[in-house]
């Protein structure tokens, strides 16, 4: 009730602000806003939040196991560093509803939370908006981590965040089912289809095929597998050969061979995590986090019946990682950067990372970790296999536009599976509308590009 | 005849049931382990669990936008029964000039379509700070819920016989306090009517809810359910016991005052 | 005294939609801060006309509107037929399927994206999944319809009825050219409420779909938002804005006038 509060206590002032002059630039405008602000003003003042000197809010996932880890780890912050307050801010768990908060927020100037626990592939567009602070200042030891981590977190040469947890696309496949995971798509369709047929388990591969974020990292992870990427520089190459490729490799093995069944298209990370632990599926792309709960016997009929092993291959390319995971970063709006600092400096610890991991399952950033032996009792494949796996990720593109990048190709990736289009009308339409994009935001061809 | 009602019975039988299936559903769905869940529930669970709506309260703390809809809804309708029974009342009985129009006006604005006023309304509401606010959720709601309001009333004033606070104008009373010791007290059934149409078009809105709050801490209960989605699924159990929870107050509601409802339904729609 | 009521009115809603007119003017992208704001005339305009999602949404829309608010007029009639005959337990009945319409469409659409996802192959084709976004609005509003053509029902004079039996008028004559007729006021208002409503759709797709497969359900309302607050567009979103507006306000208008007078006399 804390805003409540704030407002009782500042009944005069209306919640007239500079800003307005610049938002309704028009005479007329701006008087009907002063009448607004003076309607405002009568029902309840602006808000202000309450904040004390040194109260560092993070938001981020709060529920389940990763929440727990969270409030344990910040606790021991608090009791170690008496003179900084930790308060958690709970967000959605769901990455894009996240994003969507963190922009209203950051778009709405609100000083907290402090911390924001990002995608990678928010980092350029916050960046690029001024909504987080470089955190170059703060002199982070960048060469202890994963270059991959790094680069995605920079933007114009500054670091904008820290890298936390590492997320890979990896093939979970069943070893009572193959002798070895199938290196190539054709090596996987001829072990599949015979299985599938059988109908036991009844689906073959399972993955994240929903309109959402998701389906872009198995699509980017296929089009690695065929050579191709989605952006070269400026340029959109998602509609060449490769991509096309990619994208009919994927219809077909839905529609053809039913290797892959038709109601992945709505499913996000858990309903396939649930079809293979039932033991439903012979083989299922996912991120490292499903490998804790199906190790676990009271809930999973697979349990130590499952490997992992790199996403497979078509000609001309090679086994590629979506490159994903969470980093903090701080708000370019908060009062309190440098408490925020110690914090995130805190959180990247690698005795916090080896919690992490031990505890939810996420790969740590820092690659001195993995020579921990402790690592090798907390994650559920060998430390060696899954550094292997991370050093070979690959990001998506890194730009200020990528998540309207992303909707675009998500769009059409989904027609395309749903069989509204043809792989090559999709992805070139995609490719027109992502140039499009680009050029309009002045990071295309020739544009004056931000950089 | 006989053939008739039975035909009838049958057809009201039918869409009963018809309507509560899906309820039905929901409390299976909400009863049932997470586990089971996933690809369809079974019709009826066994055993049926409680622990959706342990997590509900205990984890989501799903109590939070439960006292956001009943503050937010409850303000605004308190907000438009009183002013909009003032504007109703002049509609009803007085003569002016741009009547009609003004009725009109208020008509259009009913039926505007939210979605073309969310823009300005983000940007002014950030501009002046009230962005995940409660006034900044009251203010916008008013769009909607005091043209309803208005509408409603003046059908009901209409109804009531002018010749009452004439007679009490006459003994000297003014027109403020006619209305208010006179017409008020007779309206009060349609007062009610209103102030629960108003409540629940309030309590169910979602794109404004959606739009101008930020987190747990100001959303609404369709916002809240609405994303509720997990970092990687749908939690159906939980998101299912809140749906039954939201439902309960409405459905308290119709159940308690049905006539009055239908009769507000009806009188504004079929005279509006 | 209307002055307060007025005044909210104005503040809140017209003076908004100016502003909104004023925005789709401009390019202004809040997630690009450095293009700045400038004056683009009638560019976003042009852009929608070309915008090949939009028009997508467009048709989505009308599709929506035409296909559920003739199913609901249909079984809201025949539901209000039903209940004219008085019967034990009426009340109850109003009650029960009263609560549909109450409950948030929120909580409608999710349960009715509940029971259809253990379904295989309808949220995920373009066509099919129409049909758990159209039962569900059906189910939820067809109550409101039947309320309000009962209402008309119960206003029509029985001995019209009478006189149409003695004449030895079939049920169905007697249903044709008695109460239709005289119903066709009630029909009109809801279909009036429900065409508005239907092309403002947005909670009900934005749960149960999200406008997919694809953005093969994807209605005009959705696109506009999605513009709006998640790519943050506001000039190319405002344009959106004005043109929903405007299509609404013209079946709003063209609906009044075909009513005619019908509005305000009974108002009076």
């Amino acid at each position: 009730m804390g805003h409540a509060r704030a407002a009782l206590a500042c009944p005069t002032r209306v919640g007239y602000r500079g800003s307005v002059k610049k938002t309704g630039g028009h005479r007329v405008l701006r008087v009907a806003t002063v009448a607004w602000s003076a309607l405002l003003g009568a029902l309840g003042c602006a808000s202000e939040r309450p904040g004390g000197p040194a109260t560092v809010t993070v938001s981020g996932s709060v529920l389940g196991a990763e929440g727990r880890i969270l409030r344990r780890q910040l606790e021991r912050f608090d009791r170690e560093t008496p003179d900084i307050r930790v308060e958690m801010r709970p967000t959605p768990d769901a990455a894009d509803l996240r994003h969507q908060l963190y922009v209203q927020w950051l778009n709405a100037r609100a000083t907290d939370p402090d911390i924001l626990q990002v995608d990678a592939i928010w980092t350029p567009e916050f960046a690029a908006a001024g909504w987080i602070l470089p955190l170059d200042r703060f002199a982070p030891d960048t060469a202890a981590f994963f270059p991959v981590t790094i680069e995605a977190n920079r933007w114009r040469g500054d670091l904008f965040a820290l890298p936390w947890f590492v997320d890979v696309g990896m093939l979970y496949w069943r070893t009572d089912l193959f002798s070895e995971p199938p290196e190539t798509w054709d090596a996987l369709e001829r072990a599949v289809i015979p299985i599938v047929a059988g109908g036991s388990p009844r689906y073959g591969l399972v993955w994240q095929g929903a309109r959402y974020e998701g389906l872009v990292t198995v699509f980017l992870e296929y089009l690695g597998g065929f050579g191709g990427r989605i952006l070269d520089g400026d340029r959109v190459t998602v509609q060449e050969p490769p991509g096309v490729l990619a994208l009919t490799t994927m219809r077909d093995q839905i529609h053809r061979t039913g290797v892959v069944p038709r109601r992945v298209l709505t499913w996000h990370e858990e309903e396939p995590r649930f079809a293979f632990q039932n033991g439903e599926a012979a083989l299922m792309r996912n991120w490292p986090y499903a490998a804790g709960p199906m190790q676990d016997s009271t809930q999973s009929r697979v349990a130590g019946r499952f490997a992992v092993a790199p996403m497979p291959a078509g000609p001309g390319g090679r086994h590629t990682a979506a490159f994903g995971g969470a980093q903090l970063a701080i708000n370019a709006f908060s009062p309190e950067a440098a408490a925020a600092w110690l914090v995130i400096e805190y959180l990247t610890r690698p005795e916090q990372m080896l919690e992490r991991a031990s505890i939810v399952g996420q790969f740590p950033t820092r690659t001195a970790v993995y020579d921990d032996p402790a690592l090798a009792d907390a994650l559920a494949i060998p430390p060696a296999q899954a550094r292997a796996i991370v050093e070979a990720a690959v990001p998506r593109p890194v730009t200020p536009v990528y998540t309207q990048l992303s909707e675009i190709l998500q769009i059409q990736l989904h027609r395309a599976l749903s069989l509204q289009a043809e792989p090559r009308d999709a992805l070139a339409r995609a490719g027109s509308e992502m140039q499009a994009l680009l050029d309009r935001a002045g990071l295309g061809r020739g544009g004056v590009a931000v950089r | 005849m006989r053939g008739r009602d039975r035909w009838a019975t049958l057809v009201i039988v039918a869409l009963v049931l018809g309507a509560a299936f899906p309820f039905y559903r929901a409390v299976a769905g909400s009863l049932t382990p997470e586990a089971q869940l996933f690809e369809g529930a079974p019709l009826w669970p066994s055993p049926p669990v409680l622990e959706h709506y342990r997590a509900l309260f205990a984890e989501r703390e799903f109590w939070l936008p439960i006292r956001n809809s009943l503050v937010v809804a409850g303000a605004t309708t308190l907000f438009c029964v009183t002013i909009g029974s003032l504007c109703a009342y002049a509609l009803a009985r007085l003569r002016f000039r741009g009547k009609a129009l003004l009725l009109g006006v208020i008509l259009a604005v009913s039926m505007f379509p939210q979605i073309a006023i969310v823009s300005p309304l983000f940007l002014l509401l950030r501009s002046v700070r009230l962005i995940d606010t409660y006034p900044g959720l009251i203010l916008p709601y008013l769009t909607f819920a005091m043209p309803l309001a208005v509408w409603l009333l003046v059908g009901y004033f209409r109804q009531l016989p002018a010749e009452l606070e004439e007679a009490a104008m006459v003994d000297g009373a003014g027109r403020l306090r006619a209305f208010r010791e006179v017409i008020v007290p007779l309206a009060l059934p349609g007062l009610a009517a209103t102030a629960i149409l108003t409540f629940v078009y309030s309590w169910n809105e979602f794109l404004f809810a959606l739009s101008f709050t930020l987190g747990p801490e100001r959303q609404t209960v369709p916002v809240a359910i609405a994303l509720f989605r997990g970092q990687y699924q749908v939690p159906w159990g939980q998101v299912l016991a809140a749906a039954i929870v939201a439902t309960a107050p409405v459905a308290a509601l119709v159940l308690v005052f049905q006539r009055r409802i239908v009769q507000g339904l009806t009188a504004g729609a079929v005279k509006g | 005294m209307v002055a307060p009521a007025v005044v909210t009115i104005l503040l809140v809603a017209l003076f908004p939609l100016t502003w909104t007119v004023w925005e789709s003017l401009h390019l202004h992208d809040l997630r690009m801060p450095w293009l700045g704001q400038p004056f683009v005339g009638l560019e976003n305009y042009a852009e929608v006309l070309r915008d090949r999602r939009f028009w997508g949404a467009m048709g989505h829309t009308l599709w929506f509107a035409a296909a559920s608010v003739s199913l609901e007029l249909v079984l809201g009639c025949v539901l209000a037929l039903a209940m004219n005959r008085t019967f034990r337990g009426r009340a109850l009945v109003r009650a029960s399927i009263l609560i549909p319409w109450a409950i948030p469409t929120v909580v409608a659409a999710l349960v009715w994206r509940f029971m259809f996802e253990g379904l295989e192959g309808w949220l995920t084709h373009d066509l099919r999944a129409w049909v758990p976004v159209i039962l569900s609005d059906v189910w939820k509003t067809t109550p409101f319809v039947a309320l309000l053509l009962l209402a008309g029902l119960q206003g029509i004079d029985p001995a019209l009825y009478e006189a149409a039996r003695i004449d030895g008028a079939s049920p169905w004559r007697q249903f044709r050219y008695v109460t239709l007729p005289l119903l066709a006021p009630a029909i009109m208002v809801a279909l009036i409420f429900r065409t508005l409503d239907a092309f403002r759709v947005f909670d009900l797709i934005y749960v149960l779909t999200g406008g997919g497969p694809g953005t093969a359900t994807e209605p005009i309302a959705l696109y506009t938002f999605n513009t709006l607050m998640h790519n943050l567009r506001f000039g190319y979103g405002s344009a959106l804005s004005v043109l929903v507006f405007l299509v609404t306000f013209g079946l709003a208008l063209g609906y009044i006038r075909l009513l005619g007078r019908g509005l305000t006399d009974v108002r009076s």
